[in-house]
């Protein structure tokens, strides 16, 4: 039984963005690494991201790295 | 009780004030550590100065810098240790396990731009390229320092990757967007357990 609300779920379906294009995870590379965090500075989550669970696992390690070297805040509040 | 070498990547911040002499006090250090026990110093430059997300002992920018070694893994402790000693300085370390395969990309990729600088200036150093640089040499140092800024301001993308010379050396990475399959991520993480299986694969169905 299909719901217009799943329909609508995979019509969006994105595919791993760190499977599909030459892309590596460096936690120095900032830019990429703040395309992944939301207006609060919070790590996006997997529904979102539309990363595999591989990557998105490595990506918040690396995310982690980022804020400890001071190249990305924790909060807003700082 | 086989100990392997490992190849370790540590930045390093430093307050933007530090004086010539004490930086180079802190880093003089660091490849006697490497090279006390058979390792490799592959890279060690200075990386980018920049703002920092939030204040650290009150600073506000900081000046980061890169090293990149092939060493055992009790080597790593007397560099934390030795950059722990002056934290008053070094606002911020971290040591990560990297790949052989990004170790020996980014050793490249420093060697042809030392070489590149070398061209640009003074020949005689030539041992520079080969054995990347105690802080006490100061030409070499001040070369790639400006380079790596330049390519971090300019290709916000992949400061490291895109390196003018490097894309030189091996084109094949930017014809081929689809490349064998490497897999870096896979021993990039430290201690990683990579059990967790795909639990999460029931879609955001309820968001």
């Amino acid at each position: 039984m299909e719901s217009p609300r799943n329909r609508r779920y995979f019509a969006k379906k994105k595919v791993c963005r760190f499977c599909t294009e030459p892309l590596e995870i460096d936690y120095k590379n900032v830019d990429l690494m703040s395309r992944f965090i939301s207006d609060r500075k919070k790590i996006v989550p997997r529904r979102n991201s539309g990363l595999c669970a591989f990557h998105q696992r490595q990506l918040a390690i690396a995310i982690k790295r980022t804020r400890y070297m001071a190249l990305l805040p924790y909060t807003v509040l700082h | 009780m086989a100990l392997k070498p490992n190849y370790y990547e540590t930045l390093y911040v430093v307050r933007p004030d530090l004086k010539e002499d004490e930086l180079s006090k802190i880093q003089s250090k660091l490849p006697e550590f490497i090279e006390a026990h058979e390792g490799e110093v592959m890279k060690s430059d200075k990386w980018a100065e920049r703002s920092l997300a939030y204040e650290i002992l009150d600073h506000k920018r900081g000046v980061f810098y890169i090293l990149i070694f092939k060493a055992l893994p009790t080597v790593t402790r007397d560099i934390e240790k030795h950059l722990r000693f002056y934290n008053t300085d070094v606002l911020r370390f971290m040591t990560v396990k990297i790949t052989e395969e990004v170790a020996v990309r980014e050793k490249n990729a420093a060697e042809s731009s030392a070489a590149e600088s070398e061209v640009a200036e003074t020949p005689p150093a030539a041992e520079t390229a080969k054995a990347p640089e105690a802080p006490a040499e100061p030409a070499p140092t001040e070369e790639p320092k400006s380079e790596t800024v330049e390519t971090a301001a300019d290709q916000p993308e992949t400061p490291q990757e895109v390196t003018p010379e490097e894309t030189a050396a091996q084109p094949q990475e930017q014809e081929t967007p689809i490349e064998e399959p490497t897999e870096p991520q896979a021993a990039e993480a430290e201690t990683e357990v990579q059990s967790a299986p795909e639990t999460a694969e029931e879609e955001g169905g309820k968001e």
